[in-house]
């Protein structure tokens, strides 16, 4: 299975060695080859655009991910993490049919320790980390219901 | 070193010994940011030895105290750390400790195989008696209620925990300079980053304001700051360190591994911490094989130590943008290699360079909901709000610096619905091939070698606006992170500006007997090099 993902790699990684060949001290370049991708010039840097998914909402994803932006922030982040997502996009030019997913390195499944619960010997240190602790009660503020 | 250096001062040259391949006469010159003198350096008592041996012996024969080498490391780090700034947190028990370890050899009391060693511990691997900040605001002052695993284990193993070093926020960079508290320098060139995320603890054991250090390596975190700054770097198989207790930045690429001067101190530091532990569900079972007797002096080396070692360079790793300097010492490395036996050859391994974005998308969306946790309700600095969702939302914004932020970001669209099969699922089957390519060139050869970076350490400042270029910089390392290898990384040379290089051979799981083997004997048979920073060359 190995070596077949290989070779069927091969072609498409023709490309990816042009990519590091691309390297330089100033920056990452690379193009692919491809004809289907449109490429879109960004300074001196040039990268395919994955044209069928939609380019990084920052202030929504700021919202799923519970950080509070600020306007600034999510302005200047943009083109930033823009770029990034664009290089990710050599991902999908791969050829990685009939792959399995690796979810961790193949070393060894781990282990599972017995389901026993036991008392932990530090809570005073745990209760000490707490910003805004009533006994028994951590404290936090109300919750809005948002539409 | 702690072997006295007494000999006259003698000019400096680092030449290669005369082979015909090598044109190239290092010399080396002072950075001009330091206050040392002008003396030039010995080169001849260069050869690393290990500090840890020699701090044994001396304290178990009494020809010296735990004290005086505490003494010895405290004033050094006293003197160089307003220039390197390591550490963000130092002990103030250390002479307390040492002095406890004094009397118990005075009643003939077991003292433990790092009795006497001063460690130096990363700021994202918890410590109860010390603050844990993970170089983030968001943690500032924090104290963990429990040692991590790694860390009790140095306790019981009689080490003295000297302090909690710098890092980039949440292990996320590869300079340092992403740090929520201060930059650290290279000890080589204090104009020059010491590389990252482990930064801090690499400096901390070239400015020998320690003897070891922990770090962690999660695309290479340990190994090219090792490069970096000169020390030899271990990063163990995935599974071999328990990682209770490391702050999870990317759960199935995290290792915590070792730094020392020498290959043998990396690997007596390792012995120490690993094994299996039950707090960890993703500890690995598999008995731990005696790693340090194997470290005894070269007089007693054959003289082909290592014949029928199969060597395997990675083609795609010497080519173009890696820096010329880099590639001549890591073919000076393969050229020593051949020397003491080894057969090498080139291996090509196709799907290299694709390891890097897939390492990135993995990354930021393991990171992503790592830090999910951190919502300043039970631990950590809490921005007070009237409103809960404002209040997870502000805590964040103001403990997080902007490339935490970013990668959290990155990761959360990666793993948003409709993405998810274009990018962390592909970047999942990236990592299947990856770990398959690596397993058919080991099955071929017994280590892999690469450089550990493109370049030697560039100047701070440099790659701080430019996030691409700062990720294009771990080309060497990331791979080894997805397959869950062992590496370990060794300095061989030097680029210009005196900056030390190293390579990084690469081994099969669990293998870190034989790459520790293998670096012992190049490094105690590599001569004409001297890998002590200058800013502390009349220190030691």
């Amino acid at each position: 299975m190995g070596s077949r993902a290989l070779l069927v790699l091969s072609p498409a990684f023709k490309s990816d060695h042009v990519l590091l060949n691309h390297f330089t001290k100033y920056g990452f370049r690379h193009r692919t080859f491809r004809q289907t991708e449109r490429t879109r010039r960004v300074g001196v840097r040039e990268y395919a655009v994955h044209s069928s998914l939609e380019r990084p909402d920052v202030a929504c994803l700021a919202e799923t991910a519970r950080i509070s932006l600020t306007p600034q922030e999510a302005e200047e982040f943009a083109p930033k993490i823009q770029q990034v997502v664009d290089w990710f996009g050599q991902l999908q030019v791969v050829d990685l049919q009939s792959v399995e997913p690796a979810i961790r390195p193949d070393t060894e499944a781990g282990s599972f320790r017995e389901d026993n619960p036991e008392t932990f010997d530090n809570r005073e240190a745990i209760i000490a980390a707490i910003p805004s602790y009533e006994e028994p009660y951590i404290k936090v503020p109300k919750v809005l219901n948002k539409d | 070193m702690l072997s006295s250096v007494q000999n006259p001062r003698f000019l400096l040259h680092h030449c290669r010994r005369s082979n015909p391949l090598h044109h190239h006469h290092h010399h080396h010159r002072y950075p001009k940011s330091t206050h040392t003198t002008a003396l030039p350096h010995p080169i001849s008592a260069s050869l690393p030895t290990s500090q840890i041996q020699t701090i044994q012996k001396s304290i178990l024969s009494r020809e010296k105290t735990t004290r005086q080498f505490a003494e010895e490391f405290l004033t050094r780090l006293r003197l160089t750390e307003p220039h390197v700034k390591s550490f963000l947190h130092i002990s103030e028990t250390v002479l307390n400790e040492a002095d406890e370890i004094d009397r118990k050899i005075d009643r003939n009391e077991d003292v433990g195989p790092l009795a006497g060693v001063l460690v130096a511990v990363k700021d994202n691997i918890c410590t109860a008696d010390m603050p844990s900040t993970a170089g983030s605001k968001l943690l500032e002052n924090y104290r963990p209620p429990f040692d991590a695993t790694a860390v009790k284990k140095l306790k019981e193993s009689g080490a003295i925990i000297v302090g909690k070093t710098n890092l980039d926020e949440f292990g996320m960079g590869s300079t340092t300079e992403g740090s929520a508290y201060q930059v650290t320098a290279n000890p080589w060139n204090l104009e020059s980053v010491p590389g990252g995320s482990s930064g801090g603890s690499a400096a901390a054991v070239a400015a020998r304001q320690c003897v070891v250090s922990l770090g962690s390596d999660t695309g290479g975190s340990v190994r090219q700051p090792a490069s970096f700054c000169g020390v030899v770097g271990l990063k163990p198989t995935y599974g071999r360190v328990s990682r209770y207790g490391l702050v999870a930045y990317a759960s199935s690429l995290d290792v915590i591994g070792c730094f020392g001067s020498s290959v043998a101190d990396a690997g007596i530091l390792l012995q120490s911490i690993c094994g299996h532990d039950k707090l960890d569900a993703t500890s690995s079972t598999r008995e731990v094989n005696d790693y340090t007797s194997q470290f005894v002096s070269k007089d007693y080396f054959e003289s082909q130590p290592l014949k029928g070692l199969r060597v395997g360079v990675i083609s795609e790793t010497l080519g173009d943008g890696v820096d010329q300097e880099v590639v001549s010492s890591v073919r000076g490395a393969i050229s020593h290699l051949e020397e003491l036996g080894c057969t090498v050859t080139e291996v090509s391994l196709p799907s290299f360079s694709l390891g890097l974005p897939a390492y990135y998308v993995l990354a930021s969306s393991e990171s992503s909901s790592n830090l999910s946790r951190y919502d300043g309700v039970r631990y950590g600095n809490q921005t007070v709000s009237d409103e809960l969702s404002s209040l997870y939302g502000d805590s964040r914004a103001n403990g997080f610096g902007p490339e935490v932020k970013r990668r959290i970001l990155m990761g959360t669209y990666a793993l948003s619905a409709g993405y998810y099969d274009a990018y962390y699922k592909r970047a999942q089957q990236v990592r299947t091939v990856v770990q398959k390519s690596f397993k058919e060139a080991l099955g071929l050869h017994d280590i892999l070698i690469s450089p550990a970076a493109p370049s030697a350490a560039y100047k701070i400042g440099e790659k701080k606006n430019d996030p691409l270029a700062m990720y294009a910089g771990d080309i060497m390392t990331v791979n080894v992170n997805l397959a869950g290898l062992p590496a370990l990384v060794l300095p061989c040379g030097f680029a210009k500006d005196s900056l030390p290089v190293g390579f990084q051979m690469i081994g099969a799981t669990f293998d870190e007997e034989k790459l520790l083997r293998v670096g012992h004997i190049f490094e105690q048979t590599l001569q004409g090099y001297n890998f002590i920073p200058p800013l502390i060359a009349d220190k030691i």
